[in-house]
């Protein structure tokens, strides 16, 4: 069920209406039985993997507590990081690894033996799997007590807001909040409401509709100028940023509204003045967790090499984020250009400093932006195409004004009329011009802090609600787009 | 040694380490409050307390660490088990 579905609206409201109705004793059973149904969703079967793990980190938990000692507790930690990450090992990375063994076995002119499976990847398996292992982590690091209730515990791994692509929750901030008495608040509501249609209009009048242009252009490379792979690489970063920030935003409200308060995943980051920040500010519920029980653990225990350990803990973090964004080099490659960039950046520190003290603020921080939105849009492009050889005819192609024919936008026929980038000629330009309206709105928002639109006189902020549900009625595509990070 | 002095030279590493001598410490200070002192900086301040103190911490000690005066109380205790 996605979220930008008539179903998911019915089965929000049902679930929502129910969950102020049932007394307090009946409310997880409701949120795990729903949370039940939006999973099978997907693909029914694959309830029992989720069972088996839930088991699996509940029973690992009790035992990491009790046990004497931490080398009996890390026996049990090691129990459960093994059972998770072999389910997910198994699912996302067999045919991967399996490919790569093929490669190997042919340069030496023979066979791979090992078969490939027909595997579908089950919905959010790289979010609830890292979810859960910051559970048994926690509580071997003694920062959290082992959950006693089953059902609790299984909900904070399937609680539907957040299963299918985050944020990774971590047990002490969620587990409390499954225990809590929730009362009917209006402000949640109303807050909750707004960071939906937000995130609706984010999803389905930006993303998807940007995706149309660069669905078509990165379907064709060849047949495009370099002026329109440049901007269809541009598009993507809004329509990756729009997808899974809209989709956060969907997920935060929803959770909102019935009182739940999820970690805040997104915070303006293509504004950006380093990759760094951008890391700070980009799926946050990720790169924290990956912060403190990766690259934390790396740093520390190699801490005598003082800044070659940074730098070798980012390395290796950043090629692991990469693996975990999807089982191909072009993930991998993408994240090790990202880790090279912020040990580029942490290495440079001193010299950038001073440089920021003799050039005027506004310029530094511009020429900053810059670089910086450029690096992610470059990079992204390995991240959209999953071909090396196409990544690099596209860079090749897109950063060469100079050539003949760079500025054409591409113009077809299709049912007599010319289109550009697959769009009626003002369709694209209306587009364009929503894109642009996009990043200034989000520009705001992210200098006052505070979303405008809830700063201005009751009748005004009415109107603008009723401006994005018409935006997103009549400019929506509601073709049940998969948002990106679902395939995570 | 006393906390004070502890307290006194860790705020002297910090200031030397994250190159701000406006820096001021005391036990409630944490990362967000230290402009300077971010994720990737963290394991610098550590090293560079390690040598000054001439002590090593373990990883669960690092690990649970919530602010200035956790960081100062596990330099306390090292020292008074020398």
């Amino acid at each position: 069920m996605l979220f930008n579905s008539f179903g998911f609206l019915v089965f929000f409201i049902v679930v929502t209406c129910l969950y102020f109705l049932l007394p307090n004793r009946a409310r997880w059973s409701l949120l795990l039985l729903a949370s039940c149904f939006f999973y099978m969703f997907f693909k029914w079967e694959y309830i029992f993997i989720l069972l088996f793990t839930i088991a699996v980190d509940y029973y690992a938990g009790i035992k990491i507590e009790s046990a004497e000692g931490v080398e009996r507790k890390r026996k049990w930690l090691i129990l459960s990081l093994i059972a998770n990450i072999g389910v997910l090992a198994f699912f996302k990375y067999y045919n991967f690894l399996n490919g790569n063994i093929s490669g190997l076995y042919s340069l030496l002119g023979y066979k791979n033996p090992i078969p490939y499976l027909h595997i579908i990847l089950p919905i959010g398996l790289s979010f609830h799997t890292f979810q859960a292992m910051s559970y048994t982590i926690e509580v071997f690091r003694g920062h959290q007590n082992a959950e006693r209730h089953f059902g609790i515990y299984a909900l904070y791994v399937m609680f539907y807001p957040q299963l299918a692509a985050g944020p990774i929750e971590r047990p002490q901030h969620m587990l409390p909040q499954f225990h809590e008495r929730k009362q009917f608040d209006y402000d949640n509501l109303i807050i909750g409401l707004r960071l939906m249609l937000w995130g609706i209009f984010k999803k389905v009048v930006i993303a998807d509709r940007v995706a149309m242009a660069v669905d078509t252009v990165y379907g064709d490379v060849h047949e495009y100028s370099g002026g329109c792979l440049l901007l269809a690489a541009i598009l993507y970063a809004f329509q990756i940023y729009c997808d899974f920030s809209g989709y956060s935003d969907i997920a935060l409200g929803s959770a909102r509204v019935m009182g739940f308060n999820l970690m805040r995943n997104f915070d303006h980051p293509l504004y950006s003045k380093s990759v760094t920040e951008f890391w700070r500010k980009w799926h946050i519920s990720l790169s924290t967790w990956l912060y403190d029980y990766l690259y934390l653990p790396i740093v520390i225990a190699k801490r005598d090499w003082n800044k070659f350990a940074v730098a070798f803990g980012l390395m290796v973090t950043f090629f692991i984020s990469g693996l975990w964004h999807g089982a191909a080099w072009t993930f991998v490659f993408w994240g090790v250009l990202h880790g090279l960039a912020v040990t580029y950046e942490f290495l440079s520190k001193k010299p950038r400093n001073r440089l920021a003290k003799v050039l005027p603020n506004w310029l530094y921080s511009a020429t900053c932006r810059i670089l910086t939105l450029a690096f992610l849009v470059i990079t992204w492009i390995f991240f959209r195409t999953g071909s090396m050889s196409q990544s690099f005819y596209i860079i090749k192609t897109a950063f060469n004004p100079l050539a003949k024919g760079y500025f054409h936008l591409m113009y077809r026929e299709l049912n007599d009329d010319l289109t550009i980038m697959g769009f009626a000629r003002w369709k694209f330009f209306a587009v364009m011009l929503g894109v642009v309206g996009f990043a200034v709105a989000d520009w705001l928002i992210y200098k006052k802090r505070q979303f405008i639109l809830f700063q201005v006189s009751q009748g005004l902020r009415w109107a603008g609600y009723a401006l994005l549900v018409i935006c997103i009625i009549f400019m929506g595509v509601f073709h049940s787009n998969q948002f990106i990070y679902f395939q995570f | 040694m006393e906390k004070e002095q502890i307290m006194q030279q860790v705020n002297a590493i910090f200031i030397d380490v994250l190159e701000n001598p406006d820096i001021h410490i005391d036990a409630n200070t944490k990362a967000d409050d230290v402009a300077e002192w971010d994720s990737l900086h963290h394991i610098q301040l550590v090293v560079a307390i390690e040598k000054h103190f001439k002590v090593k911490f373990t990883t669960r000690e690092i690990l649970n660490w919530r602010n200035v005066g956790d960081l100062c109380s596990s330099v306390s205790a090292k020292l008074s088990a020398k």
